[in-house]
């Protein structure tokens, strides 16, 4: 058993979204719906300012709101502590939507069922990589085991003190380098 | 914001069925005589209940596909909307048995109707918790949102009840004294929370803070200001007040005896306070879905 998660690495990523069109060629999605959102943030006073380009995606949080208010169980955390929903059970209250802290979650129109970013799932079964690691260009992406002391992503989240978005929100498993 | 106009009406509708049944249960005990009252509330309680069904079933798009699903709708504990669910469910089936029973003019158990005020309190107050547990959204998640839907669940039912029976029977609407001094109470209650809460949650929180100027001075101040605060609070608070006090004025002058006794009273007032508290209902709910702001995460 594993605990996923991942490191991104703001200051490699140069915005060029390969890895949101990548995450839309595996999960077959439309053109208008993305797991990923590029959010930009402008800090300091000019001339020392910064601009920072941070993708956000589900952050697979342990204690996931999003997982507690769904009323059918559609939302389900895996053994390998990947958040995931059941198509089957999903019925589009849009609940989950509403309490996610980082507006991760997405409604498929044709369906109606809610969806977000699923760590690749069926990938990670077979031993790869989610889509959004393998395709970055600037390798600012990191995937592994967070309960592996010598996995690459726990080694990268010490040696850079990477941290989640919002620790006060709760225990999510996407750390960044800012 | 993710939820919207239907959402708003499914809250407004849920509150105005279990304000309606409650009042229907108050005025039975209290003015025995006032059938068309007990009557009305009874019927539309179920009636609103089930539109406002309805349409969250048509909100819930991967539900209305597969109709089916709806059943898991029981079984996550940890979340509001399965505990109203069951609120609803059972709130639903006492309200309809009440009203099927007024139909066929039988007596109707007093156990289901005790069961139905518990869970008519219950959903008034779950409409407003299912909002209020949503950490991310700081303008809801505060102690004073469920008491504030309940206030108005009851205002909006007294209201809902009155204008229904004032179509039947205008004569009747105008004896229930206590249901319109409770329902003035009602309103300048609520105007007071709404104050309170915009003062103490825009005080907690940036996002909050956002919401309520986006309410009070932003995108949303011309419908706060005209259609909740004018139309749904202070015009219903001044005409019932006019008429509490002429009322008074009635009862102490031969004239007014006359009046009264014969029954002639004009119910122009009566249709516009109970419904723009109506409306004043609805566009509550629909203003503090549309001005939520999440917190921020960046």
């Amino acid at each position: 058993m594993a605990r996923y998660g991942m490191m991104i690495d703001t200051r490699k990523c140069v915005g060029c979204y390969a890895c949101r069109v990548s995450c839309q060629m595996q999960n077959e999605l439309p053109v208008e719906v993305s797991f990923i959102k590029f959010h930009e943030k402008e800090t300091g006073v000019f001339p020392n300012v910064k601009n920072e380009i941070i993708p956000v995606q589900c952050q697979h949080c342990e204690d996931a709101p999003c997982e507690s208010v769904c009323p059918t169980k559609a939302t389900y955390t895996t053994e390998d502590g990947i958040v995931l929903v059941d198509a089957e059970k999903c019925i589009g209250c849009k609940y989950c939507m509403v309490a996610c802290p980082y507006q991760a979650r997405t409604q498929d129109h044709l369906t109606g069922v809610v969806e977000k970013c699923r760590f690749c799932a069926e990938l990670v079964a077979d031993g790869k990589q989610p889509a959004c690691v393998t395709t970055c260009i600037s390798n600012a992406r990191i995937f592994g085991d967070l309960d592996d002391p010598n996995s690459e992503v726990s080694k990268a989240i010490i040696k850079h003190n990477a941290q989640p978005l919002r620790p006060d929100l709760g225990k999510s498993k996407i750390y960044y380098v800012r | 914001m993710v939820w919207g106009t239907i959402i708003a009406a499914y809250l407004f509708l849920a509150g105005l069925s279990a304000g309606a049944f409650l009042t229907s249960s108050f005025v039975s005990r209290k003015y025995p005589n006032a059938v068309t009252m007990r009557v009305t509330g009874r019927l539309i309680s179920p009636v609103l209940m089930g539109i406002g069904l309805l349409l969250l079933i048509v909100d819930a798009e991967a539900g209305l596909k597969n109709p089916l699903r709806f059943i898991y709708l029981f079984t996550n504990f940890n979340s509001v909307m399965t505990i109203g669910t069951y609120f609803i469910s059972i709130f639903m089936m006492a309200a309809a048995y009440i009203a099927l029973m007024e139909l066929l003019k039988k007596k109707a158990n007093k156990i289901v109707e005790y069961v139905g005020i518990v869970f008519a309190v219950a959903t008034a107050m779950y409409t407003g918790f299912l909002i209020g547990v949503i950490a991310t959204v700081p303008l809801w998640n505060t102690a004073i949102l469920p008491i504030l839907f309940v206030v108005s669940a009851l205002s909006t039912g007294i209201a809902g009840t009155i204008l229904v029976s004032s179509f039947f029977n205008k004569h009747e609407v105008h004896q229930v004294l206590s249901v319109k001094k409770i329902h003035l109470s009602l309103l300048a209650t609520e105007a007071f929370l709404i104050f309170t809460m915009f003062l103490i949650t825009s005080t907690s929180n940036e996002a909050a803070a956002e919401s309520v100027s986006s309410l009070l001075s932003g995108e949303f101040s011309l419908l706060f200001w005209i259609g909740l605060i004018a139309v749904g609070l202070l015009l219903p608070i001044i005409v019932e007040s006019l008429e509490l006090l002429n009322s008074r004025k009635m009862e102490h002058s031969e004239a007014g005896i006359q009046v009264s006794a014969a029954g002639t009273h004009d119910i122009a007032g009566t249709l516009v306070t109970e419904s723009s508290v109506l409306v004043g209902g609805f566009i509550l709910r629909f203003l503090l879905l549309s001005a939520a702001v999440p917190i921020a995460f960046l």
